[in-house]
């Protein structure tokens, strides 16, 4: 590689070259402005040569020729130390005017990031850099301590008209007029001189001129005076077709034709001038000062090793004596010649000389620490090692150096430090090192903003440049840059940069790096009056929400301003206030399920199947139905499509979500759909459509009209709200079509302060398959197919709900309701039915009952005739309920229902209830439709209800039964009122008076209590009627009042309608069987809560009722035989005489439904009274014998409770007895039935007898299907199987006393 | 405990799923962007250097002013990126160790996705109580 050929080396052959002092007459200038060109402007195209072709020879003996060569020309008042100020303005100028051109591309977006790297580097840095940076370089120029940049000759110009030109000539190089270099001893005053004669030819002929040529010629000497003849072209149109001025006027003002009075003559008499003056005059005279100052220096520091060195140590001792100040170094020491000798060599292209005698000085420098020379030689060093392309490592090592040593020189050599810098860059740039030229770019920053901006932006760059390209760093550095250049107002400057910045940042998931980026150009824009780019910006900020609450509302503000400022509304497809959520989107429309409430439809679909499965007739062959007709109708692709009906809404619920800690009003949210009719309809009805076509083209092409939205065509529902920080929202929104046709829905808008936004589902559902299961599409359907719906011909439509429904009940609280259903149109309906999914909490009452008082259809009646009631009810299979046919719903007129509703269980129990219909006009496209109501119902605990009966030991065919009830609500005391029994085998009795039950008359929270009844088998007295009339008491009844009788209650029938409705559904709830069973009684206990601490809401006229079932409660325990021993309690008997022989009965009864054989034996032995047999705890304690009544002894026993519980030792006396019948009898008892068996015992001596030593064995014998009828009824598998058993006697007391 | 120090994990995508700032400096308004400003930036010097050598910690790769940027890549490329202006080497590694098991914990949780966001609450607790051990 050439290193000239590089950018730096064209650099720095152009920039380190001789200079040559330009000292003229002002009627010099005066001829040269008429060519819009001032004198060195004019000559400078022509100090430029790319080939001059003179031979050389320096120090070595070799000569060489050189090719590029280039004078600089400056005035006399130019040579000097450019004034910063005014540098700096200028740059700045350079800097705004560069940033106005930008205008036209800021709107546009910025590349993307693939295509950045692929464009070539000239597209993309800005050209105005190498400008800027070259502005730069010259800001350093013509210090002192290089050598350089001092004047090497000195061209003094006089023109023709002057007067004495020759004078002129003396006086131009007059001591006080010429740089301070010259006269402070910094450099040489003696330099080459030449004189040049300026001829105006528009002044006239030549003649004069070539006088004073000559006088000149005499004067000067010969070869130093020259004449030149301008202006030759008399009518000053002079064209030039390759402008040579056009480089080097950097803003000439195109009015005014450069050079248009020069001819070609004068063009080449220009170009002749200043070849010879290079070529003839300044090269040989460095060529002899290079020659001078090289024998020089090789005298006084190369020839002897060891003088110099010994130079060298003197110096460094005595310098700082000599030369305090360190920088003092006139022309004339041998410091500054060396650095001359250097510099010539250099621009003479001897690098290796130059080198040499650089490196020879940068030590003296170095000792002497006069830093800025040493920087300024170590700078040169590193040019000259580039252009000698040697030692790279060397070269940045000077570079660093020279760099470092400048930076620590503080403000002073910040313009120095700048251009080393930027050499620097030049040079790692050459060699790809793009990535340290960036850092270095970094190091030049300085604190001035707008500087600083530049060199960042170039940094950036060349982060982009390298290889591989740091994309993030570019990024990053022009963020930098943008921020400066905006801090120094350079708004146009700083959005180039940012955009840029975006083509890296676009995607970013870095949300505060995104956050500023957009909000700052968003910023900007609106400044520079974009307000369109600027709110598209600011859109990308709004949704923040990890930023601060602050920051937020500064977004939000900004935002809104910018807004304003634009004026106007826009439509914003991202506006992300708020976010929508759309996996919430659900969509609930009515084909022929139609839902009462939005709960109901948000049921699953396949609970309301499988209730709808024995309402519908046939579903499958339904749908075939309806489907066919569709066939005929629609086109194949809207076959599947979801169907809805013309006037019915679609509703949309959507979840609205603020991301903002700031509360945003959102207003105007409506849905966007699309109305089209296909495109037969409309070639029937083309006029009455015509006025509502939208030019929306893509839906022409398909040959399906599109009705826009607002076109009144559907209606669309509008929401405004507000959403709180972070708060969420469900939105639900609806669209009613109004005519037939393919209604799609596009997505949903909404307005946030003026701005539109809307949110497309379409293009969300493509990317991303939501959930599908949470909307009522079937799977089958792809998701876009999900927002059409065909909308079809208007059919009647029922609504209903049920009157006050509670939200929370009781258990066992039993309320009237009424369920009210209303068609609005004016076609009837046919065919209604009914369906509840639990009937054990809802019952479909009488049509009649409405009009009845509630307590009057619950209250026994006297003459409780039911018969028929349940007539009435036509019960289908399958607990549907067909309403009556005459049953019409039509219009205004609601058709009123009565429902009862139960709290069964204590639970939170939903219930879904269906109502079919079938339309009445036999030509709508659908032929039924379902109604759904689904109703949530809280069942708090109430009365918790337990029985258990045990056989009363001394009777037959008679139960204890307790009632344990518990009050488990948690606020609520209850009365306890009554208690029934259901169906007409039982009877039931207190056992205790009725005040003396509850003391307190009600249950209060959390209390329990037990009651104790007696029960009776009706049909076992019904059937030993004849033989037990006086045990029949008048009080076994089916009901028992609990109530006190001042709180007087009217009985509650549990046998009529709703009562015993409920109670066939406990029943049902239960157990599988359904007969009816003997030896299991259900019971309904009837409560009311307490009136005096009912808080509750419910009006108090409305009498509450509770009623608590209990089913199957079993009375057998364990055989299904049972016995009593009838006979007397007391004998007297005179033991003188004889014996005593005793008669007793044995009543023996066989309760289950086959045939039992039973034996009989008794064992004379008394085996004593431990052997009792338990019967559930109940231990029957006699304490004294009393009147042989059974009757007065169950009062007895009923008297004092607690003695039932004890067990007290029975004081009896042993003695013995015989059981004087058989021994041993064996019978067959029919089942159901029961026969006396006759028994007889033998006394021999007063005494109290313990008759409980026999034992009965029963085998049930278990044809005729007994056997399944009693695995069914017991529930324990371990009795399942006992079909035979051995029971031990009861203990049976008879006292014989001595008669007198 | 260093003044600042901003901590961050950047997926292999070069997309941050977890960020704290574990300085006890009292916050700035742009502090927290021009965090990631650097962090990310010197996510083109991780790339450079990661694959010139074998050690996981990479210390001070890379430096904007006063602020200096030490990495921990690991073996999945996923970068533990660290902003500081302290000095302490030594705590910086370990640090980054002990952050590196706890990342490993969260990647063995079956319901995390590799690349998905740490939203964990107990990871971000355990990362700030180290931050005070070390930095």
């Amino acid at each position: 590689m050439d290193p000239a050929g590089t950018p730096l080396g064209k650099m720095l052959l152009e920039e380190i070259t001789p200079v040559v002092m330009v000292l003229r007459t002002p009627s010099v200038e005066e001829a040269c402005v008429k060519n819009g060109l001032s004198f060195v402007e004019m000559l400078s195209p022509f100090c430029n040569f790319s080939n001059i072709d003179v031979p050389l020879r320096t120090s070595s003996d070799q000569p060489y020729r050189l090719h590029k060569f280039k004078l600089r020309l400056f005035y006399e008042s130019d040579v000097r130390q450019p004034n910063i100020e005014v540098a700096k303005e200028r740059l700045k100028q350079v800097i705004t005017k560069a940033g106005e051109k930008e205008n036209l591309e800021l709107i546009s977006d910025p590349p993307q990031v693939s295509n950045l790297l692929d464009s070539s580097k000239s597209e993309l840095l800005p050209s105005w850099f190498e400008y800027l940076n070259k502005e730069l370089i010259r800001t350093a120029s013509f210090s002192e301590h290089e050598t350089f940049d001092h004047p090497v000759g000195c061209l003094l110009v006089v023109s023709s008209k002057d007067e004495q030109p020759i004078n002129r000539f003396i006086d131009l190089f007059n001591t006080n007029k010429l740089p301070s270099l010259l006269n402070d001893g910094a450099m040489d005053p003696k330099i080459l001189k030449h004189y040049l004669l300026v001829h105006d030819n528009h002044d006239g002929s030549s003649e004069k001129a070539s006088k004073i040529l000559s006088e000149m010629k005499s004067t000067f000497g010969t070869n130093e005076c020259h004449l030149l003849c301008i202006n030759s072209s008399q009518d000053a149109k002079m064209e030039h077709q390759d402008d040579p001025w056009a480089s080097y006027k950097y803003d000439g003002s195109p009015v005014q034709r450069l050079g248009c009075c020069l001819d070609v003559d004068d063009i080449s008499a220009l170009k002749d001038l200043m070849h010879e003056f290079s070529s003839k005059h300044v090269i040989p005279y460095m060529e002899q000062k290079v020659r001078i100052l090289n024998q020089q220096v090789s005298a006084t520091r190369r020839g002897f090793r060891n003088q110099i060195k010994n130079l060298w140590w003197r110096k460094g001792k005595d310098d700082p004596n000599e030369m305090p100040s360190g920088s003092m170094y006139t022309f004339s020491s041998i410091e500054s010649q060396i650095r001359v000798l250097g510099d010539h060599a250099f621009m003479l292209h001897d690098y290796e000389l130059a080198l040499a005698n650089y490196r020879l000085i940068s030590t003296d420098y170095k000792l002497d620490k006069a830093w800025k020379r040493y920087a300024g030689v170590q700078e040169i060093m590193a040019l000259a090692y580039f252009l000698l392309d040697q030692s790279r490592k060397e070269a940045e090592y000077c570079m660093e150096n020279a760099f470092n040593t400048y930076l620590k020189l503080g403000s002073s050599g910040q313009q120095n430090a700048t251009r080393c810098g930027l050499w620097w860059i030049e040079m790692l740039k050459t060699r790809d090192q793009y990535k340290e030229a960036a850092s270095v770019y970094f190091r030049i920053c300085s604190e001035e903003l707008l500087h600083s901006a530049v060199m960042l932006e170039q940094a950036s760059y060349c982060y982009l440049f390298s290889k591989p390209p740091m994309l993030y760093k570019y990024g990053f550095h022009l963020v930098l840059s943008g921020d400066r250049y905006r801090k120094t107002d350079q708004i146009k400057h700083a959005i180039r940069t940012y955009r840029s910045a975006l083509s890296v940042y676009r995607e970013t998931t870095w949300s505060y790096i995104r956050d500023h980026v957009h909000f700052h150009i968003g910023q900007w824009y609106a400044l520079l009056g974009f307000h369109d780019v600027a709110v598209r910006h600011m859109l990308q900020v709004l949704a923040c929400s990890h930023q601060s609450k602050a920051t937020q509302e500064l977004f939000l503000r900004d935002f809104l301003q910018i807004f304003q400022g634009a004026g106007k509304t826009f439509e914003v497809p991202g506006l992300q206030l708020p976010v929508i959520d759309i996996s919430s989107l659900k969509v609930v429309f009515e084909d022929q399920r139609t839902y009462a409430s939005s709960p109901a439809a948000s049921v699953r679909e396949s609970l309301w199947r499988s209730l709808e499965e024995d309402l519908i007739p046939s579903l499958p062959g339904a749908r075939t139905n309806w489907l066919d007709v569709q066939t005929k109708l629609m086109p194949k692709r809207l076959r599947e499509s979801n169907v809805c009906v013309a006037g019915e809404a679609i509703k949309v619920v959507v979840e609205f979500k603020n991301p903002l800690q700031v509360p945003i009003p959102i207003s105007n949210v409506s849905l966007i759909c699309e109305l089209s009719r296909s495109e037969e309809e409309i070639s029937v009805d083309t006029n009455a459509s015509t006025s509502e076509l939208a030019n929306d083209e893509d839906h022409q092409r398909f040959g399906v009209m599109v009705v826009s939205s607002d076109s009144g065509s559907v209606i669309l529902s509008e929401f405004d709200f507000s959403l709180g920080g972070g708060e969420k929202k469900l939105v639900e929104l609806t669209v009613t079509p109004k005519l037939e046709g393919t209604l799609k829905l596009v997505g949903v808008r909404w307005k946030f302060s003026g701005c539109v936004g809307f949110y497309t589902f379409e293009s969300i559902l493509l990317v991303k398959k939501i959930a599908r299961g949470k909307r009522k599409a079937k799977a089958k359907q792809s998701p876009l197919n999900d927002l059409k719906f065909v909308v079809i011909k208007p059919v009647p439509k029922l609504e209903g709900h049920i009157r006050s429904f509670p939200e929370k009940a009781y258990a066992g609280h039993i309320q009237p309701l009424i369920l009210e259903l209303k068609n609005q149109s004016n076609c009837s309906i046919k065919n209604l039915k009914m369906k509840i999914s639990h009937p054990r909490f809802l019952s479909i009452g009488n049509k009649e009952v409405q009009h009845v008082d509630f307590r009057a259809c619950l209250e026994k009646q006297s003459d409780n005739k039911q018969g028929g009631t349940h007539a009435n009810l036509k019960k289908a299979s399958q607990g549907v309920f067909l309403f009556p046919e005459d049953v019409a719903i039509k219009g205004d007129k609601p058709l009123l229902w009565p429902l009862w509703l139960r709290a069964a269980v204590p639970e939170n129990f939903l219930l879904y209830i269906i109502i079919y219909y079938e339309m009445e006009d036999a030509s709508s496209v659908m032929k039924y439709r379902t109604l759904r109501l689904h109703y949530n119902l809280q069942v708090l605990p109430s009365l918790d209800v337990s029985f258990k009966i045990s056989p009363c030991p001394s009777r037959l065919q008679e139960f204890l039964v307790r009632m344990d009830v518990v009050n488990k609500a948690s606020s609520q005391s209850f009365q306890v009122s009554q208690l029934s029994t259901v169906g007409d085998n039982w009877g039931i009795s207190r056992l205790q008076p009725i005040d003396g039950i509850i003391p307190s008359q009600s249950l209060t929270v959390g209390q329990a209590f037990s009651f104790f009844f007696m029960l009776k088998s009706r049909r076992l007295s019904s059937v030993d009627a004849a033989t037990h009339v006086p045990d029949l008491s008048p009080d076994v009844d089916n009901d028992v009042i609990l109530c006190p009788e001042s709180v007087k209650e009217p009985l509650v029938n549990a046998t009529h309608s709703p009562l015993a409705n409920f109670h066939d559904s406990e029943r049902l709830q239960h157990g599988i069987h359904n007969q009816k069973d003997d030896n299991t009684v259900d019971f309904v206990l009837i409560s009311r809560p307490l009136k005096s601490d009912t808080n509750s809401e419910e009006d108090s006229d409305q009498p509450q009722l509770f009623s608590h079932h209990a089913c199957y409660c079993r009375t057998a325990s364990t055989s299904p035989i049972s016995w009593t021993m009838i006979g007397p309690r007391t004998k007297y008997h005179n033991f003188s005489s004889s014996f005593c022989e005793i008669s007793l009965k044995m009543t023996i009864h066989n309760s289950s439904d086959a045939i039992a054989s039973i034996s009989i034996s008794t064992a004379d032995s008394a085996g004593q009274s431990d052997a009792l047999p338990s019967q559930g705890g109940w231990k029957p304690v006699v304490k004294e014998i009393k009147a042989a009544s059974p009757k007065a002894a169950g009062i007895i026993a009923g008297n004092s409770p607690e003695s039932l519980w004890s067990l007290k030792p029975v004081a009896s006396p042993v003695s013995s007895f015989i059981w004087s019948g058989s021994s041993s009898s064996n019978f067959q008892l029919a089942p159901r039935s029961s026969t006396d068996i006759p028994m007889q015992i033998c006394v021999f001596s007063p005494g109290t007898y313990d008759l409980s030593s026999y034992v009965l064995n029963w085998n049930l014998r278990q044809d005729d299907g007994g056997c399944d009828q009693l695995e069914a009824k017991e529930s324990n598998p371990e009795e399942m199987r006992k079909l035979s058993g051995t029971c031990s006697g009861y203990p049976y007391f008879l006292t014989v006393l001595q008669s007198v | 405990m260093a003044t600042t120090a901003s901590f961050i994990i950047v997926s292999r995508n070069d997309i941050p799923i977890y960020e704290a700032e574990v300085g006890s400096a009292t916050k700035r308004e742009d502090a927290a962007q021009l965090h990631q400003f650097v962090l990310h930036a010197a996510l083109d010097i991780v790339q450079d250097l990661a694959w010139t050598t074998s050690a996981m910690f990479l210390k001070n790769i890379d430096r904007f002013n006063d602020l200096v940027v030490s990495v921990y890549v690991t073996a999945g490329h996923t970068r533990l990126m660290l902003l500081h202006d302290s000095r302490n080497d030594d705590g910086i590694k370990s640090f980054f160790q002990e952050v590196h098991e706890l990342y490993i914990k969260v990647l063995l949780n079956p319901l995390y996705l590799p690349g998905a966001r740490i939203a964990s609450s107990h990871f971000d607790t355990k990362v700030r109580a180290l931050a005070r051990k070390y930095l």
